[in-house]
């Protein structure tokens, strides 16, 4: 009987002990198994792209494999609704966070409930800069001829867009009340329908991404007239930004990626520190460059302000439009 | 210089590595192409990061011959089980099912090999040799032309109203009002989604093909209504796989006309193989002098489905190549492909990476042969699955249609919404209403309704744009003709201009 005591003690205190020292052990060495990667849209889109730019380098930093599920719908809400609702806060699953449609989406419609508040925002990797394009043939030789013909003919030029909520909406949006002029907005479904109609001379002008189009530019087929950056971009020396002609306008798509609020101070710390473990790798800027992403790293509470600033210009942006687009 | 590209990039393919490449890709389209749910592109998509390891040409090569291999593919499901096994079959299901219940389906089967590898070698040839001049056709059709297209597409409805045309506009119409559902491309505003976000992006195609075709089948399998018809099935075995030079010579022009329509719906961005078996089978049906037989098992029906899906292959790859504009889906996800590799898509693939896009060319070409090759080894086999009792094949459709329409965004929501589409097709096919239009509506409602509001923003609200453009005046002319075609007053008019030549004739000679 006294050796059952005894042996059922032991066995308890053994289990204690064993369950603390594995408690402190996951806090100290997280991660202490394979992270998810909620993503927003299909595999081989922009946000794809992303994740087998980042992965091979973050696995390099934090010894851990990342395992990406794709949960495409509701441009991203979907994936970012679990991400904020239904997972566990606990630094193993995360999400590649886009803007500005991460805060658009809940801008624009009261059934979409999350919100940047409820994430713990890890690091931006890319920012892809606002530029527009025009076709080869259009009359437009330099970003003054556009708006001048803009000023003379007020809402008559038609100008693409990647569509409602999306980046270079509200970028429209932006240049337009920059500059006073008026535009007859566009939207197609995607970056590629935009800058396609533009070529084929079907529209005016599209406002598209640099990364997007550079192909097509450095092919000739379409002619960029401003950018939307602090500076000139060295692939493009010769395109001036929309800072150079007088409008302080920049703009563009960002990807990074977010935690849910609330993950350990541990978890948070050990993923931003393996971003900046592959910022600081000589191999990834060139990786980078070969894919024509725009590197624009920004950790934690930097890239949490940055998310902060955006929403407070998207949300006033849209409350004055808001009536034009809205019924319901 | 074109010509020593083509060779550069046939002594690329015919590396050991890379014609096994070819054929494992084949071998994998066809079996993702046959399970309902599974499709070419998630495929694709899901094939994409294995092939990191390998050279570009050769892993490009493994998932173009992959996305071949599916086209044909989702016909074997389309004909055994009266599901499609990608959308791309949907039209292969109006004549390969009612084939397979008169006991032909190795036929059918037959036939649909044959017709895919003629429409995907036809479309090959032209990525091969011309597409630098079609890839500029992709550049005419903006918001406009693609307008044109999607009416033109929806008078296939009356068309596939068999028996009661009534039916068949109703049918469509809930397919072009199910198109609405989700957020409004050019609004921004949710309609008709109740406050579900799972809806904001609308309902998915696939998720509602699935349900429409596969739940209905499984039901009446259930119900035993098909015990008859299923023993002539089983006996089908014995029946010859591939058609007789007679019956070949009788299809060969539906197949040639149906490759060409497939090229020129895949180089028409946002119009993939989905759209192409519909447009391939009515146009089929429009020349043929046996109208009445469609619909009913006509082994024509299936070759126009199959030759135009296969040749939306090479067709969608010409304005990848040429411009760096994906012509479907699945041509997206391989220039994502591309990016990952390294190489920009772009103009400049046919130039600056030449040897890597011309490899990829050839590979597209032999994936025909293979797709013959392994084709004709693995239906016979496939045929073995009508042995299957019912009882056991009724749950096992339905379990294939919940892990495939799970699977497809990884949304429980979807699975439910398959089950909604399912209850549905069951109540149309008990009503007697057809699910063809339905499917055609919800294809091409959505392109429908954002290319009209995208036109009239161009235009500044003048329809007058629809007239001024050339393409689109010819597109809608075509559809006012066909739907004239079906009804009284054309024959009206026909009758009344013989009758006119008839006098014309009779006036002349008296004078003579």
């Amino acid at each position: 009987m006294g050796n059952t005591k005894k042996l059922a003690a032991l066995f308890l205190s053994t289990l204690a002990v064993g369950s603390m020292l594995l408690a402190s052990a996951g806090a100290a060495d997280f991660p202490s198994k394979s992270i998810t990667v909620l993503q927003g849209f299909k595999p081989g889109g922009g946000s794809d792209a992303l994740a087998q730019l980042t992965q091979p380098f973050l696995e390099k930093a934090i010894g851990q494999t990342f395992v990406n599920q794709y949960i495409p719908g509701a441009t991203g809400a979907i994936a970012w609704t679990q991400l904020t609702k239904q997972s566990k806060p606990d630094g193993y699953t995360i999400s590649i966070t886009n803007t500005p449609m991460l805060m658009t989406n809940y801008i624009m419609n009261k059934e979409i409930t999350y919100n940047i508040e409820e994430l713990t925002p890890i690091a931006n990797v890319v920012t892809d800069p606002g530029i527009i394009v025009v076709s080869k043939d259009s009359p437009f030789q330099t970003v003054q001829d556009f708006m001048a013909a803009a000023k003379e003919k007020p809402g008559q030029l038609t100008v693409g867009n990647s569509g409602v909520g999306g980046d270079d909406f509200f970028t429209t949006l932006i240049v337009e009340k920059a500059t006073g002029l008026k535009f007859q907005l566009v939207p197609f479904q995607g970056d590629g329908p935009s800058w396609q109609a533009a070529m084929g001379g079907k529209i005016d002008a599209s406002f598209n991404n640099l990364g997007i189009t550079f192909p097509q530019i450095k092919a000739g087929n379409l002619r960029a007239l401003a950018l939307f950056a602090d500076e000139r971009n060295p692939n493009i020396p010769d395109v001036p930004t929309l800072k150079e002609i007088g409008y302080d306008v920049q703009s563009g798509s960002s990807r990074g990626y977010s935690a849910p609020k609330g993950i350990p101070a541990e978890a948070r710390d050990a993923l931003i520190k393996a971003f900046q473990a592959m910022g600081t790798d000589p191999e990834f800027p060139k990786t980078a460059a070969e894919r024509a992403l725009t590197l624009d790293l920004k950790y934690g509470d930097d890239y949490a302000a940055y998310l902060k600033k955006q929403e407070a210009a998207f949300g006033q942006i849209w409350e004055e439009v808001k009536d034009q687009y809205k019924t319901n | 210089m074109i010509f020593d590209a083509i060779m550069t990039g046939f002594v690329g393919v015919m590396t050991p590595l890379n014609l096994i490449l070819v054929a494992a890709g084949t071998a994998i389209g066809l079996f993702v192409g046959a399970m309902p749910g599974l499709s070419a592109t998630m495929a694709i998509a899901l094939l994409l990061p294995l092939t990191f390891p390998l050279p570009t040409a050769s892993g490009l090569s493994l998932l173009a011959s992959l996305y071949m291999g599916a086209m044909y593919g989702g016909s074997i499901a389309a004909i055994l089980l009266r599901t499609p096994g990608t959308p791309a079959a949907a039209a292969t299901v109006l004549d390969g099912y009612p084939m397979a219940q008169k006991g032909l389906a190795g036929k059918a089967l037959g036939v649909s090999l044959v017709a895919s590898f003629i429409g995907g070698l036809i479309s090959s040839i032209a990525l091969l040799t011309v597409a630098p001049i079609l890839g500029q056709v992709a550049l005419q059709f903006g918001p406009v032309e693609l307008f044109a297209v999607a009416v033109l597409g929806l008078t296939i409805i009356a068309s596939l109203s068999r028996g009661s045309t009534i039916l068949g506009l109703l049918s469509g119409s809930i397919g072009v009002l199910l198109a609405m559902v989700g957020m409004d491309n050019i609004t921004g505003t949710p309609r008709f989604t109740f406050g579900n976000i799972n809806l904001f992006g609308g309902i998915s195609f696939i998720v509602a093909l699935i349900g429409l075709f596969s739940i209905p089948q499984a039901i009446r399998l259930i119900e035993n209504k098909a015990v008859a018809e299923r023993k002539t099935v089983v006996n089908s075995i014995t029946d010859k796989m591939l058609p007789t030079w007679l019956e070949f010579r009788s299809m060969l022009t539906t197949i040639i006309r149906s490759s060409f329509i497939g090229i020129f719906t895949g180089i028409i961005p946002g119009t993939g193989g989905d759209t192409a078996c519909w447009f391939g089978y009515n146009e089929a049906k429009r020349f043929s002098k046996e109208k009445d037989k469609f619909g009913t098992g006509h082994p024509e029906g299936v070759a126009a489905a199959e030759a135009a899906n296969n040749a939306v292959v090479g067709g969608s790859l010409i304005p990848t190549i040429s411009l760096g504009i994906p012509g479907s889906s699945s041509t997206a996800v391989l220039m994502g492909g591309l990016m990952v590799h390294g190489v920009m898509p772009g103009p400049t693939l046919m130039t600056e990476y030449a040897d890597i896009t011309y490899t990829l060319i050839w590979a597209v070409m032999l994936a025909n042969f293979a797709v013959l090759g392994v084709g004709l080894l693995l239906t016979r086999m496939s045929i073995h699955v009508t042995r299957i009792k019912d009882t056991i094949m009724a749950p096992l459709i339905i379990v294939l249609c919940v892990i495939g329409s799970f699977s497809i965004n990884n949304n429980i929501f979807d699975v439910v919404l398959m089950l909604g589409f399912g209850l549905l097709g069951y109540a149309m096919d008990r009503l007697k209403i057809p699910t063809a239009p339905l499917v055609v509506g919800l294809i091409l409602g959505n392109l429908f309704n954002s290319s009209l509001h995208q036109s009239l923003l161009i235009s500044h609200g003048s329809w007058m744009i629809f007239l001024t453009s050339p393409i689109s005046a010819v597109l809608l002319a075509v559809a006012l003709l066909s739907i004239l075609q079906d009804t009284p007053v054309f024959r009206w008019l026909i009758r009344a201009l013989k009758a006119a030549v008839g006098k014309g004739n009779k006036a002349s000679g008296a004078t003579e």
